[in-house]
């Protein structure tokens, strides 16, 4: 039995279920907090749509059936949380990241938790003008360090696809960085 | 990375993967940063308002769901609703028209029958029937008649004789005394 097999198990006994929490907020607060900062851009924002993650999580790890794997199914709470955030401040609908305007980069340079310099500007930037499943794909393997097999489970695509789409990111990157 | 540019552009500006400090990494590569001892306190925050949460939804009186439904499920039975009225609406206009239609067919074989019966009656009945009804319906339906039309006549003589008397009556004594 893995450990997210057995960290299930006792998110959904009721006597074991809060103490579990606080590993599952121990092994999944960071990476989750990360996943979600690069889709809301600031670290306030990204503060509240986490602690709405966890909530929500929390609140349905009883329905939570072994599906997917828990990493998988908590990513996918993240995101949605992340764009149902964005909507709400915005008063707009997206169907994607794509559709989220690129002021949110303008936001992001202003916040008082971000201090990048012009090169890591860039590398926003770049990264930004990707396309939604090319952005998901880079950031998940590169800065939330997920396998591909991982980022395969979440995003639903073959994991031949996935190594040629972020080699092509990398490749992408390192030339405008450099240029 | 500043190094990986300042150096030499043949050396990759991206590392190849990382097991250390996902938050150390992000800062390096993307300048976003987080408050000092942010997790630690973030997951403080997390647990009580989970806690909160559980107490406000422990206080709440449950709501007793009579009927719940799915919103498809609620189209498709509102559909189903109106495909059943209009199905009973329209069964019972297809079974009046059909009862009609059997009326007639009744009525129709009924007067049939009297006709067909009518030729097998006796002349001498259909003799006895006509002089009953004819003294019925006529003789005395006339006597009747000429005796009201006789006491209208002596009413109205007799009512006008007196209005006439009476008339004469009044003139004269104007006319004569006054």
């Amino acid at each position: 039995m893995s450990k997210d097999t057995e960290l299930v198990k006792k998110l959904q006994n009721p006597a074991l279920k809060d103490s579990a929490f606080s590993e599952l907020l121990d092994v999944y607060q960071e990476r989750l907090y990360w996943h979600i900062r690069k889709i809301v851009h600031t670290h306030e924002n990204a503060d509240d749509v986490l602690q709405n993650t966890f909530i929500r999580i929390y609140k349905s790890i009883a329905n939570f059936q072994e599906k997917s794997s828990l990493h998988t199914w908590m990513y996918r709470i993240a995101y949605n949380e992340s764009i149902r955030f964005l909507e709400k401040n915005n008063k707009k609908s997206y169907n994607n990241i794509d559709e989220v305007s690129e002021s949110n980069l303008e936001v992001l340079f202003e916040d008082e938790y971000f201090d990048g310099d012009e090169i890591q500007k860039k590398l926003n930037i770049i990264i930004d003008g990707f396309k939604e499943k090319q952005k998901q794909i880079f950031q998940m393997k590169y800065f939330d360090d997920l396998s591909f097999r991982q980022i395969s489970e979440i995003l639903n695509v073959s994991e031949s696809t996935l190594k040629s789409t972020y080699y092509t990111c990398v490749k992408i990157i390192e030339k405008k960085i450099l240029m | 990375m500043k190094k990986s540019t300042e150096n030499n552009n043949k050396k990759s500006f991206l590392k190849e993967g990382f097991k250390s400090d996902i938050s150390k990494h992000h800062k390096d590569y993307l300048g976003t940063g987080i408050p000092e001892d942010y997790f630690a306190k973030s997951k403080i925050s997390i647990l009580d308002k989970i806690k909160e949460e559980a107490r406000v939804e422990e206080e709440q009186p449950k709501k007793q769901l009579v009927f719940y439904m799915r919103p498809q499920f609620k189209y498709i039975a509102a559909a189903s609703l109106v495909f059943i009225l209009s199905l009973t609406v329209w069964l019972q206009n297809f079974d009046t028209k059909e009862d009609f239609n059997n009326l007639k067919i009744e009525s129709l074989a009924f007067e049939d029958d009297i006709l067909i019966e009518s030729l097998l009656v006796d002349d001498n009945d259909l003799d006895a029937f006509t002089d009953t009804t004819l003294f019925n319906e006529i003789v005395v339906k006339a006597e009747l008649k000429e005796q009201k039309l006789d006491n209208l006549i002596l009413n109205s003589l007799i009512v006008e004789d007196s209005l006439l008397d009476n008339y004469i009556n009044e003139e004269l004594i104007e006319t004569v005394i006054l």
